[in-house]
């Protein structure tokens, strides 16, 4: 007997930057994913992966990646393309399954600073506080392998192998910030730090998604070989929060899309088909209730 | 059309201590974005506020180069740190070809000037005054990324060789005139295209006609594209332009005096912004493009004599 489970769209987010990278790297990560499943079941999710540009477009995904980028430019053009209201709808009412890389971090942050003149919208999601640019210009970008403990396996690497995290210009999460019901009003009262607006979860299930304790999936040690000659670093303190997650909703600051390694792809995957089934089954319960 | 770059591109490429996944990477997250040229830092916060991925700093637009003549050199460091100090994007400045104290002026750890200022991409540059009549930069020594123009394959993969991270076509600088844009865009295609058509024997001997390593050769065969994040440059000052030269297959688009020398600079840099992200919807081009004012005056290139393009400087 085959369960049929629905079709899953996961959108990429393509105003600007690294958004071709990361439907490359969901396409191997759904052939690994059927690589490793019974026969009998790899046929059962079809996932398709699309370029978002329009909130029609965002309106068909199960889940979003907001991919690596500049983050000004990509805030600027979804509020110019009318996508910035329906992104948050996506993240905070809906609270569908989102993952943000670097720029995609940052705008998923509920406060940011070192931001430019005049602040920049954030969409929010995650209850963090993320320092832009943290390690300093391009000539303080580096990469590093690090052990990261969420891995899944691809055909030619096991999920413990370590992973090659690359950081361009990177953010680091600088504070994890309690949960607030509205915005985060003490961040707001910070001097150079923008927060995003409030936008209250559209029903049980995203409250608990939104609400969630904000886990810490990965840190850089301030030894990190690359970093000692990175002069911005110096007085840094001993690890930085590189990864972290909410509920359905991740932030990493690196870049998993400049790499031929599907390994977080796999993982998120698995993850977002987790957030399909709860809604699933709530919407039932929730149906035969009413 | 656009072809995509695979996500292992350039990924074990070594360069000494430097890793190029991490030169090139940066172009990547500049993708679908447009770089806009300002000589100060009031221009690079316009810049910033339209939506730019990045800015180049430099003295003189291209238009004004070309007006005034004489020597074009790299701008006044102290100018380019005002921008760096100004806006939070990434700030790239130019160095004249075949300049490497100029580029050196910009890391301290290689103590290169631009690299000393720290700047976050160099351009070798055909706009600026040449500074070796044979020679480029060998860039493979630099911790910060290069991005060189081209205007046919040849040039684009033998910058790729000397260490490019990133490609520009060159067009016409100044000119506001697409036309050099689209000729070198196309001519890249069809070089691809051609190759990609050839068997291994007839490879080597295309290599060997167009001057560049063979095995960048084959390998830009078989993507069916440049190994490297490639941008528009020279001549695009309309939406409609930036769109263009997106559909011929760009990832990005560089504006030089096309915004500046327009009537409503905020308004048209916007709009360019706009039709990048858009560039395959009609709808939105056609909206951006509506009451824009003043473009730049532009000069026709078939009106430049052969001395005078910009083009032509590079080996």
């Amino acid at each position: 007997m085959t369960v049929v489970l629905p079709d899953v769209t996961v959108g990429v987010l393509a105003l600007q930057g690294a958004f071709s990278e990361h439907v490359q790297l969901l396409r191997a990560a759904a052939e690994s994913l059927a690589l490793k499943h019974e026969p009998a079941q790899q046929s059962q999710t079809r996932w398709s992966f699309v370029e978002i540009r329009t909130p029609e477009e965002l309106a068909r995904c199960d889940g979003l990646i907001i991919p690596g980028g500049e983050s000004t430019a990509m805030s600027l053009v979804a509020a110019r393309s009318g996508l910035l209201e329906p992104l948050r709808d996506f993240v905070k009412v809906l609270r569908k399954p989102t993952w943000g890389t670097c720029a995609g971090l940052i705008l998923l942050a509920e406060a940011a600073n070192r931001t430019k003149k005049g602040g920049q919208q954030l969409i929010g999601g995650l209850d963090v506080r993320v320092n832009r640019n943290h390690f300093g210009r391009q000539v303080e970008s580096f990469q590093a392998n690090l052990q990261l403990s969420f891995l899944g396996d691809s055909p030619d690497k096991s999920a413990n192998e370590p992973y090659r995290c690359v950081f361009i210009r990177a953010p680091v999460v600088e504070k994890i910030l309690p949960h607030r019901d509205g915005v985060q009003t003490e961040e707001e009262s910070r001097d150079a730090t923008v927060v995003a607006p409030s936008k209250a979860p559209g029903d049980q299930l995203a409250e608990k998604e939104t609400t969630a304790q904000v886990e810490v999936m990965a840190t850089l040690p301030a030894q990190t070989p690359a970093l000692h000659a990175n002069r911005e670093h110096d007085d840094a303190g001993t690890e930085d929060i590189i990864a972290v997650r909410q509920g359905n909703v991740l932030g990493i600051s690196f870049h998993p899309e400049l790499t031929a390694d599907p390994r977080i792809h796999v993982w998120w995957l698995g993850e977002v088909l987790k957030a399909v089934e709860r809604r699933r089954q709530f919407d039932l319960v929730h149906r035969s209730a009413s | 059309m656009p072809t995509e770059l695979p996500t292992s591109n350039g990924n074990t490429a070594q360069d000494g201590e430097n890793n190029f996944a991490v030169k090139a990477g940066l172009a990547r997250m500049l993708k679908g974005g447009v770089i806009m040229d300002v000589v100060n830092a009031e221009q690079a916060r316009i810049a910033e506020e339209a939506g730019a991925v990045a800015v180049m700093a430099l003295e003189r637009v291209p238009a004004d180069i070309r007006a005034q003549g004489g020597v074009a050199r790299m701008s006044d460091p102290q100018m380019i740190r005002e921008i760096m100090d100004t806006v939070t994007i990434p700030v790239m400045a130019k160095a004249r070809i075949g300049h490497f104290v100029e580029c050196q002026v910009r890391s301290p750890r290689t103590l290169p000037i631009l690299e000393a200022l720290g700047v976050d991409y160099v351009d070798e540059s055909e706009v600026l005054t040449p500074a070796d009549a044979i020679h480029h930069v060998d860039k493979h020594p630099f911790r910060i990324p290069f991005v060189c123009g081209c205007r046919n394959l040849g040039e684009a993969l033998r910058r790729v060789s000397e260490g490019a991270a990133m490609i520009r076509t060159k067009g016409e600088a100044g000119t506001g005139d697409v036309i050099e844009a689209v000729r070198h865009m196309r001519q890249v295609n069809s070089d691809i295209q051609k190759a990609s058509a050839m068997s291994s024997t007839e490879l080597y001997t295309y290599a060997k006609e167009l001057g560049v390593d063979y095995a960048l050769l084959k390998e830009t065969a078989k993507l069916g594209r440049l190994p490297v994040v490639n941008f528009a440059a020279g001549g695009v000052a309309t939406p409609a332009d930036a769109a263009l030269m997106m559909q011929l297959g760009c990832d990005g688009v560089f504006v030089g005096s096309g915004i500046f020398k327009s009537g409503d600079a905020a308004k048209r840099a916007k709009a360019i912004v706009q039709a990048v992200t858009h560039y395959k919807d009609p709808k939105v081009l056609m909206e951006v493009s509506m009451d824009l004012g003043e473009a730049m005056v532009g000069i026709n290139c078939g009106d430049l004599g052969e001395q005078e393009k910009l083009a032509k400087r590079g080996y």
